[in-house]
């Protein structure tokens, strides 16, 4: 049934937008308007139309009803009131009935409602009658206003709104739920006999509601907000004239009652002011006089027009890119922070802002978080809604042109100010206000709903704990809350007090017990138990059948998405309702692939003994035979748990159970494994909205005062990490009641997560990110402490990037290219002076001092500093490139080994170290053996190879050698016939040729084979010897028969017998083998050599052999 | 076939072509019995090697020129392994401790001591000692040099060291002062030119006298570089006249390269063309040094008198810097940065004055 509810609310969005006009139309003074208004909101907001609706009819009792009117919306209302009805009546046995019922009861405040709701009832019926009237006249457009100061004053939450509470919570579900819309329509319109049924209904309950608001002041309860985007949204509506049809209106009307039908079937005393009547709202609604004239006096400007979008193409990047992009306007001078105005509270209420561009003295956050603290609203995007445009310098196109085609308002920051000054506490009686006021009602209504639920649940809880005390008995301890904010929590306290305290965490307590507790990820939540759901049919069929959404053909499925949205909640309480008894295995659990394969048999294939027997009498749940297998924090496997990723995904692949695995990044090429073998499930951060009221009804539960905004900072501030920001309020309870904007924000940053910026965000943020742009407040440890995300790549970076940019200090020169070209290289001459500062200093770093005390200074000399010259748009320089710093390094490395080589060879013969070698050497051989072969090709390979020998170059120093040419020697330029390199490969390859010496880590291993007779060394030495006079004469005589004698003596075949032999004597000691000194063959003396070899610990390795090996 | 540079290298004291006062002392340092530390510098191509091989002939005989490379494996206190060639004959040891970087400590104390500690085995050897050569001795590590300090008293009966260096400038004064100091001045253009003439007719070349005069005055005095030219020319060449031109080496062309292209235009995106050149430079191992004298010789042509001096001025600024520092490119494009706003500046006739 559930889906049901969903998809009946569901389809209220789409009648939304034609009733948003009603709160116009509302001519009645008092309470009643204002809850009309209420409706409209809640019309435009598909989640939480509900409530609204319900408030906004006991309002509407003073204009008559026509007769017509009333018939169709009642008849509407009923129809569709009807399918509510079935879902809910549903819902409420499985989740919150029981709480229901015990709530009236238990509660003295729940009777006095009950009795007071049904004095109203009647009365209710018909104000309803009459806000219809209103809205279709829409004669009162100025009313509202009105209505809505007395509103705003009682804004705050009332523990006495015991009523509201049970109907929030109704609402709450079905409005979280509404997975498909349009369904819902249809049916609630064919339903016809529930209509009338409703009818009834609605006239009973309604009246009560408008009595006891009024009576109680309730109207202070609804004024909380619930939906900010809501009202945001309404604003707009307002301004644009009014299209919606009747029709349309009575549609919105009879969803609406649909809702509060839904409430009452559910439970009774939960009567509430709905807002029946849809006025046609297209209407502007109007403000009060003063409030106008506050709006009219605001100073506008005059948005400059969007640049032509067609026709120029060429000249477009350069408005875009050019100077005037860049922050051309000179800097004012940065305003302070207690420059700012100070206003009343909440005086932006209701209104819609949008910053674009620059500007002069604001930063942008600055004034984003201004607008947020007056309660005002913050988009990023225009829209027809946007109440002011707060402009700046070099606004974008896009955004000019939707202000052109909105005609929206554009201030600027005076203006902003001016507005800040002006406007009343909460908005005054703006239209835009009233609105807001409303939905604030209506949230705080929702939110006492839950506060009360949840109390009903936790009592349920302790009477089913301990069945023997009577739970009335905690009446008389005493609150435990001293402030006592309402009687309904410090009952709930009492309640807990009795029980002892309750030293769960917040976040256990307040964790989600119902799957419409989950603050979004709903269509993923419902995935995951439809999944469940049809786990042991996929499992007869063998896994074959996808299903719907696929997710048929797997065994297991992932869960993944950042931490603190409910993930694990989720896949439990799912796994919970679903009836499946869990076996969780978590990060704290070593996960190695023994432990998995061995440890997770006994679970794969068995069912749950819960199934057949229970402790404590409690009755045996025969469906709890079903095991569910939940891995938590898989991506956590690591070092510890070799292989457990690899093991894990195969168990998905031939589970018997369902599997829930859940990780943070499924992105991670550890988490690879997990292809193919796993559903994967994607969880997404809930929007501020949804997090919101939860967390409101936590607050209110526990007495702590936080108003909406506060609630939305700390949100945002965590990123929407439910978890973290329970935490938090679950910390700001300790010392206090309430929570202040400013408190919050400096909790919220005080818990700020930090996040590692990338390299290439790093520089994208100093260099073009404005930092330094006098309005942005940004202080040098700031712009500091972008380096220390990365110390070591940060001024690689920058150095590669710095380039990049068109510097912003240059554009007062846009006159003049000239001397705008010469600040340029002022600018970024500096900027390469001050880079080659930072590197003297992280020589001193990184070099032998280690001072990493100067990191600081780095920072500000490799990485601050040289923004501070060029910073500017970064716009028409490509990409941010990564550092070529490092590959360049690596591959000096890699040229600096290969010079070396080439010199250690030609060693013999050149004095040169290996810089000169390089310098003068290398272009003279890279003639001589490279381009002689490119340009005469193989007659040139004897030669080359005749050349190549006297140097003792082997065939991989002449790669080398063409590597190392440069510039118009490059590899590039060298094309050589491969005809002539095969013939010199072919050529070299089949001469032997004299071999300088062996790198010891050149000489192979031995094979263990090699024959186990010792050489005779004696033959050895002698023929060495005779060999390396023969070589020394050679050598000093110049002769050309060097090669020659040479190659007899160092034939490659040789030199591996040689190491084998070596390897025999050295008692297959091979590693000693290696250390043990390599020979030239050249000039070797045997006698001492060897000699000296043996003496040597480290050459231990019988250097005998190794001479030998030469040979 | 070895190239000339190689194949005509005087071997003796005697065939030396020039500075024969040097050789006259050396003969006689070889003679006396009572060999000193020599600390020989000068700049490379000048003949240090070639003196001290004839030297060391001088002392021990035909014999020393029978040389070999043995590869030692060194291990660290961090255990890693460092490979490292010596270069040694019967009577003397050649190495490179630079050739390890930051490790020549390790080297110079565990070989030298280990050297020192064994007397001379071959009793037919002239010299009670061995001679030690270390190569590159100004790229010493402080710490490598402060361990040479005391194995150079204490086992001076064992061993004795020349140190091979371009310049004294990098060697610690405790060194200085247990060395007898030689300086092998660069042979001036002159003497190249009669050397030049020497090894082309050994070799048969037609003698042009102008060309080799060219040939020394392009070599910078560097002997080696200028045999190598000569050959050069001559391999590329059959008849060689006046005008005849030299090729110059690769990264030489290179460089020129980027001086024409920082002087043509000045603009950010120039500095980053002449990054990717000054990258490929390094990166094919011509040090950031010679990079920089070079590009500064090349620039001073094609400017005015007027800034000759500033840019020369930033140039050694920045060579300073180069040696101070770590990643060399950053100093080099200082140095093009600068230049460009100081060319731009002067071609402009504005200064900047950033508070109009």
């Amino acid at each position: 049934m559930p889906s049901d509810i969903r998809s009946f609310f569901g389809g209220k969005p789409s009648s939304a937008p034609a009733e948003t006009p009603k709160p116009t139309a509302t001519k009645t003074k008092g309470r009643g308007r204002p809850r009309k208004i209420v409706e409209d909101d809640d019309d435009d907001d598909e989640v939480e139309e509900v409530k609204p609706a319900k408030k906004a009819t006991p309002k509407k009792k003073q204009p008559e009803p026509e007769p017509t009117l009333e018939e169709t919306t009642a008849d509407d209302f009923f129809g569709k009131g009807s399918k509510p009805k079935r879902s809910e009546a549903v819902r409420p046995k499985t989740r919150s009935k029981p709480a229901a019922e015990e709530t009236p009861k238990k509660a003295v405040n729940g009777k006095k409602a009950e009795t007071e709701t049904n004095g109203g009832r009647s009365s209710g019926r018909k104000k309803k009658d009459t806000s219809y009237v209103e809205l279709d006249d829409d004669d009162f457009p100025d009313d509202d206003n009105d209505v809505m100061d007395a509103d705003g004053a009682a804004d705050n939450f009332k523990s006495d709104a015991k009523v509201g509470r049970r109907a929030g919570d109704d609402y709450k579900e079905g409005s979280d739920d509404d997975d498909d819309k349009p369904l819902v329509p249809k049916r609630a319109e064919r339903s016809g006999k529930q209509k009338t049924l409703k009818d009834h209904d609605q006239d009973d309950f309604k009246p009560d509601t408008d009595i006891d608001m009024k009576d109680t002041n309730m109207d202070d309860d609804f004024l909380v907000p619930d939906d900010d985007e809501e009202i945001v949204e309404d604003k707009p509506a307002k301004k644009a004239p009014a299209k919606a049809s009747k029709k349309r209106k009575s549609v919105a009307l009879e969803e609406d009652e649909d809702e509060d039908d839904l409430e009452m079937d559910d439970v009774k005393p939960a009567a509430k002011k709905r807002a029946a009547p849809k006025k046609s709202k297209k209407e502007p609604v109007q403000d009060s006089a003063e409030i106008q004239a506050i709006f009219d006096s605001i100073p506008t400007i005059e948005p400059p027009p969007p640049p032509p979008k067609s026709g120029e193409e060429g000249e477009k990047p350069k408005f875009k890119f050019g100077g005037q992009h860049a922050n051309s306007a000179a800097p004012v001078a940065a305003i302070d922070m207690s420059e700012l105005p100070q206003g009343q509270d909440n005086c932006l209420a209701g209104l819609t802002f949008v910053f674009t561009g620059q500007m002069g003295r604001l930063g942008r956050e600055q004034g984003q978080s201004l607008v947020k603290q007056y309660g005002g609203k913050v988009t990023t995007a225009p829209s027809k809604k946007t109440s002011y445009v707060v402009l700046g310098e070099d606004a974008g196109p896009k955004k000019l042109a939707t202000i052109q085609q909105h005609s929206l308002k554009v201030i600027n920051e005076e203006g902003l100010f001016e507005l800040i000054k002006r406007l009343p506490a909460n908005g005054g009686d703006s239209a835009a206000a009233d609105k807001n006021a409303e939905k604030l009602a209506k949230e705080a209504d929702n939110i006492r709903k839950a506060a009360e639920e949840m109390d009903k649940q936790e009592r349920a809880q302790l009477a089913a704990a301990k069945p023997k005390p009577k739970p009335q008995a905690s009446t008389n301890g005493q609150s435990a809350n001293g402030q006592s904010t309402s009687q309904q929590s410090s009952k709930g306290k009492e309640a807990a007090a009795a029980a002892g305290p309750d030293t769960r965490l917040w976040t256990v307590r307040y964790a989600p017990t119902q799957l419409t507790q989950i603050c979004g990820n709903k269509s993923q939540v419902d995935k995951l138990a439809r999944w469940l759901r049809a786990f042991p049919k996929n499992q007869r069929t063998g896994f074959k059948m996808g299903g719907a959404d696929g997710s048929g053909t797997h065994r297991a499925i992932i869960i993944h998405g950042p931490p603190g949205i409910g993930k694990t909640t989720a896949a439990h309480l799912v796994a919970k309702l679903e009836g499946y008894d869990i076996v969780e295995s978590n990060a704290s659990d070593t996960r190695s692939k023994k432990l998995v394969e061995t440890g997770l048999k006994g679970v794969l294939s068995t069912t749950s003994l819960m199934g057949y027997f229970a402790a404590d009498n409690s009755s045996v749940d025969a469906s709890k035979k079903k095991l569910v297998l939940i891995m938590d924090e898989v991506d956590g496997m690591s070092a510890g748990d070799r292989g457990g990723v690899g093991a894990l995904a195969a168990v998905c692949k031939k589970s018997q159970i369902p599997m829930i695995l859940i990780c943070n990044d499924r992105k991670l090429p550890k988490m690879k494994p997990f292809d193919y073998v796993t559903y994967d499930l994607p969880f997404r951060r809930p929007t501020t909205d949804m997090i919101r009221s939860r967390i409101s009804t936590i607050a209110f539960r526990e007495g702590l005062k936080i108003p909406p905004n506060v609630i939305n900072a700390l949100i945002e501030g965590s990123g929407a990490d439910i978890r973290q920001v329970v935490n938090m309020i679950s910390t700001a309870k300790i010392d206090s009641q309430t929570l202040s904007f400013e408190e919050g924000k400096d909790m919220s940053k005080a818990w700020e997560k930090h996040i590692v910026l990338k390299p290439w965000d790093m520089v994208a943020k100093i260099l073009g990110g404005g930092l330094f742009n006098p309005a942005a407040h940004s202080t040098l440890n700031e712009k500091q402490e972008l380096y220390f995300n990365d110390h070591e790549f940060a001024p690689l970076m920058l150095q590669e990037n710095y380039l990049g940019t068109n510097p912003a200090r240059t554009n007062k020169f846009n006159d003049n290219p000239r001397r705008k070209r010469l600040a340029t290289l002022d600018l970024v001459s500096k900027a390469a002076d001050s880079i080659s500062d930072g590197d003297l200093v992280d020589r001193m770093i990184h070099g032998s001092q280690q001072q990493w005390g100067l990191m600081p200074t780095h920072a500000m000399f490799s990485f601050v500093r040289p923004a501070s010259y060029i910073y500017g748009s970064l716009a028409g320089h490509g990409q941010t490139r990564f550092t070529a710093w490092l590959g360049k390094n690596s591959s000096q490395s890699k040229m600096v080994r290969i010079v070396k080589e080439i010199q250690g060879h030609m060693r013999l013969r050149v004095s040169a170290d290996r810089h000169e070698v390089r310098q003068t050497y290398l272009p003279l051989l890279f003639e001589r053996l490279v381009r002689a072969l490119e340009r005469e090709g193989k007659e040139a390979v004897p030669e080359i190879i005749a050349l190549m020998d006297s140097y003792f170059l082997t065939r991989e120093d002449w790669e080398g050698i063409l590597e190392l040419g440069v510039g118009e020697a490059g590899m590039e330029g060298v094309k050589i016939e491969s005809q002539a390199k095969a013939t010199f490969t072919r050529l070299y390859n089949q001469q032997s040729h004299p071999l300088p010496f062996m790198k010891a880590s050149q000489v192979l291993n031995p094979k263990r084979a090699p024959a186990k007779e010792r050489p005779d060394l004696e033959e050895a030495q002698e023929e060495s010897e005779e060999e390396a006079v023969d070589a020394a004469e050679a050598v000093a005589d110049d002769d050309e028969d060097v090669d020659l004698s040479k190659d007899k003596y160092v034939k490659q075949p040789k030199k591996r017998k040689a190491a084998a032999a070596g390897g025999a004597k050295a008692g297959a000691a091979s590693k000693k083998a290696r250390k043990g000194k390599a020979k030239v063959g050249v000039d070797d003396e045997d006698d001492e050599g060897e000699g000296e070899e043996e003496v040597k610990p480290k050459a231990g390795a019988k250097g005998k052999g190794k001479g030998r090996a030469k040979k | 076939m070895a190239l000339l540079v190689d194949k005509h290298r005087p071997r003796t004291l005697d065939t030396l072509t020039y500075h024969p006062d040097l050789s006259d002392r050396l003969r006689s340092l070889a003679a006396s019995g009572d060999f000193p530390h020599l600390l020989i510098y000068g700049p490379s191509g000048a003949g240090k090697k070639t003196r001290i091989t004839a030297t060391l002939r001088a002392l021990y005989g035909p014999g020393v020129e029978k040389i070999k490379i043995d590869s030692r494996v060194f291990q660290t206190s961090s255990n890693r392994k460092l490979e490292f060639n010596i270069v040694s004959s019967n009577y003397h040891l050649e190495i490179t401790p630079s050739d390890v970087g930051n490790y020549d400590r390790v080297v110079v104390q565990d070989l030298l001591k280990e050297v020192a500690q064994t007397q001379q085995v071959d009793l037919a050897a002239k010299q009670r000692f061995k001679v030690v050569v270390i190569n590159e001795a100004d790229h010493l590590t402080r710490d490598a040099q402060a361990a040479l300090r005391r194995t150079m008293e204490k086992y001076s009966p064992n061993l004795r060291l020349i140190l091979l260096a371009n310049s004294t400038s990098n060697i610690i004064a405790p060194i200085r002062s247990r060395c007898l100091l030689v300086r092998v001045a660069a042979p001036t253009e002159e003497e190249i030119a009669v050397v030049l003439a020497k090894v082309g007719r050994k070799e048969g070349y037609k003698g042009c006298e102008p060309l080799e005069q060219r040939i020394a005055k392009e070599s910078g005095r560097n002997l080696r570089r200028a045999l190598l030219m000569f050959e050069a020319v001559h391999a590329q060449n059959d008849n060689v006249t006046e005008k005849t031109p030299i090729p110059p080496p690769d990264w030489e062309a290179l460089i020129e390269v980027i001086a024409k292209e920082i002087i043509e235009e000045r603009s950010p995106a120039r500095i980053l063309q002449a990054r990717a050149k000054l990258y490929d430079l390094l990166t094919h191992c011509i040090p950031a040094t010679t990079i920089l004298k070079t590009l500064t010789f090349k620039l001073m042509p094609k400017i005015d008198d007027a800034i000759k001096a500033e840019i020369v001025k930033w140039s050694a600024f920045y060579e300073h810097r180069i040696r101070m520092g770590s990643k060399v490119i950053f100093h080099l494009e200082a140095f093009v940065a600068k230049f460009m706003r100081i060319y731009e500046g002067h071609l402009t006739g504005m200064d900047m004055d950033w508070d109009d």
